[in-house]
């Protein structure tokens, strides 16, 4: 059953995930009580409140926004991670792991230092950045790490360190020489604060609806890549445009979840991988249902920060790294005996 | 007809192939042979579109290859690589698929013809019941069934094969051979394979073309072109050449390993 109906399972799963990411909180709030707040705001139904209510407003205002901002940013990353490590046929590629999402950082904390105004105008200019920051250093690690047409494990990771590393250093400098609030923007980085409020969700919906469409309709590209650039132009890929369109709709992706959420790791190598194991490497189906199972991690993971140090909370990134850290050690051990490469 | 033309080919500046011509009729199989580093694969390579081509033409029934896109040219030829372990979790079905792309919409979706074809192929490579079996757990000689019927969903006049039984032991060998030349046959496909074995060769191909250091040598019938001093100059190992006592075919052995144990 699991593995016959990957996207009924999936479904599940983020509408669990979803659920609880709205009731738990400093007051509890029962499913129940939620799907009648949230049906009260469909037009042409009316239902008697007999809630208290601050419930419609905490639901409305803070947890609903913030829980699809996490759906969305989980979602992003585990799509455009799965992305990736189909175009450089590489398991370890993860946006986080590469230093795309450094570079992201970088370019979101410089857009945020120009002093845009923090309005939803200012926001849609916030991912521009992190796109710039992006698309500059996937070209760069990818330039840095290829040897004879191929990208070794150990020359992508060592590229994407060093050049995450300087990118952050980049940004490190960004932030202490201008008045951006250092605390608001650390946390940023450690991907802490996802932004509240529905003006990020607003901002971020479309670019992440294009994102992540363009993103599904690249599967096929992808599962001809991995016999190699050579044979997929025999089979009649025009490869080159393939390359340069999944690198440029997967940094965007990656983009604007960075912009909004800060720099998470780990979700984009999880995720994929997970539902590799369980449901096969058919790109055609791994990015739409990263899409899906990204986005319920990501949940989770938020809900773990939320509850493991209550009444305050971890930055998600940590949660993520705490369990993606010893997962990527695992994967670097399967991939030395090439079982899903 | 495949006419190719005073093919020249140069990685950097140094001259790889040098005015190479020969022409394949339709249901004939053309070998390349000669020694390691001779420009077979890069011959191949070159007809497939992958590697420049410095001077001369590749054309098909007049139509010029070098004008054609990507799509166009996998129309027209499918590859069959060297032989190497496969990975990628793809079922054996998915993969002989790819051979579908150049017909596919632009999401990659696959008609109720394109599985026809794909059948169709599996069929023709022994492999109906292997369908969803995963290819990274096949032996290396089903593999190459797989990539050859991927090549064929390509459903191409050309077909060309890069030393396709390399590692192949001789079940396998004669098994992947046997397929090729009955399709060659039946579907009067044009077929050039670069091979190491000149034995298989002289059983195997109705035309021979002989490298040596990426200029032609020889081009003929395998009894034509595999003569004693030719082969043994190309390879510079004394060669002793007899005749297969049923068909006549040319069995070739080298003379060094007697003479170097005596």
């Amino acid at each position: 059953m699991i593995r016959q109906r990957p996207f009924l399972v999936n479904i599940i799963i983020l509408l669990i995930a979803f659920t609880f990411s709205i009731a738990l909180g400093a007051v509890f709030i029962h499913p129940s009580t939620i799907l009648r707040i949230l049906a009260d705001q469909i037009p042409g139904i009316n239902i008697t409140p007999d809630w208290p209510n601050s419930f419609s407003a905490i639901i409305l205002a803070v947890r609903l926004p913030r829980t699809v901002l996490v759906l969305l940013t989980g979602a992003a990353l585990a799509s455009s991670g799965a992305a990736y490590q189909g175009l450089f046929r590489n398991p370890l590629a993860d946006p986080y792991l590469i230093g795309v999402a450094s570079g992201a950082g970088l370019g979101a904390i410089f857009a945020m230092s120009l002093r845009w105004p923090m309005n939803l105008f200012g926001f849609y200019f916030i991912p521009v950045g992190a796109f710039i920051g992006a698309i500059l250093t996937v070209v760069l690690v990818y330039s840095l790490a290829r040897v004879n047409g191929l990208v070794p494990l150990t020359t992508l990771i060592l590229a994407g360190v060093a050049v995450g590393a300087f990118a952050s250093a980049l940004t490190s400098f960004l932030m202490l020489r201008s008045d951006l609030q250092l605390h608001r923007a650390i946390s940023f980085l450690l991907g802490g604060s996802p932004m509240t409020g529905w003006d990020p969700v607003i901002a971020a919906l479309p670019y992440m609806v294009i994102g992540m469409g363009l993103l599904s309709v690249s599967g096929h590209a992808l599962n001809i890549l991995q016999f190699g650039e050579e044979e997929a132009k025999q089979m009649g890929l025009n490869v080159g445009r393939a390359k340069i369109f999944i690198i440029i709709v997967a940094s965007l992706t990656t983009a604007v979840a960075v912009a909004f959420s800060g720099v998470i790791g780990f979700i984009g190598l999880i995720v994929p991988h997970t539902i590799r194991i369980i449901w096969g490497a058919d790109y055609r189906r791994l990015i739409s249902l990263s899409i899906l199972g990204g986005g319920s991690a990501l949940l989770f993971a938020d809900m773990l920060a939320r509850i493991l140090i209550a009444p305050s909370s971890l930055p998600v990134g940590i949660v993520t790294a705490l369990a993606g850290a010893p997962f990527f050690l695992w994967i670097l051990r399967q991939a030395k005996r090439e079982v899903f490469w | 007809m495949l006419k190719i033309d005073s093919l020249t080919v140069a990685y950097d500046d140094k001259v790889v192939l040098q005015n190479v011509s020969f022409d394949v009729q339709p249901g004939e199989i053309l070998a390349l042979i000669g020694p390691n580093g001779t420009g077979k694969s890069t011959l191949i390579r070159a007809l497939s579109g992958v590697v420049p081509i410095a001077s001369g033409q590749v054309s098909i029934d007049g139509q010029n290859l070098s004008e054609l896109s990507a799509n166009q040219r996998a129309k027209i030829m499918a590859v069959v690589p060297q032989a190497r372990q496969l990975g990628g979790a793809f079922s054996v079905e998915q993969a002989v698929m790819m051979g579908r792309t150049p017909y596919l919409n632009w999401i990659g979706q696959e008609s109720e013809s394109d599985k026809a074809v794909v059948r169709l192929a599996l069929e023709q490579t022994n492999l109906t019941g292997f369908a969803d079996r995963q290819i990274a757990q096949l032996s290396g000689g089903e593999q190459q069934r797989v990539l050859l019927a991927r090549a064929l969903s390509q459903s191409t006049p050309v077909l060309l094969l890069d030393e396709p039984t390399n590692h192949l032991d001789l079940q396998h060998q004669t098994n992947l051979l046997s397929i090729v030349k009955r399709l060659a046959k039946e579907k009067e496909l044009i077929v050039i394979v670069a091979m190491h074995d000149l034995n298989l060769v002289s059983f195997f191909a109705d035309k021979v073309a002989l490298l040596v250091n990426g200029e032609l040598r020889g081009l003929g019938t395998p009894e034509k072109v595999m003569q004693k001093d030719a082969i043994s100059a190309a390879y510079q190992t004394p060669v002793e050449i007899i005749q297969h006592p049923v068909t006549g075919a040319p069995i070739i052995f080298p003379q060094g390993i007697l003479e170097q144990s005596e």
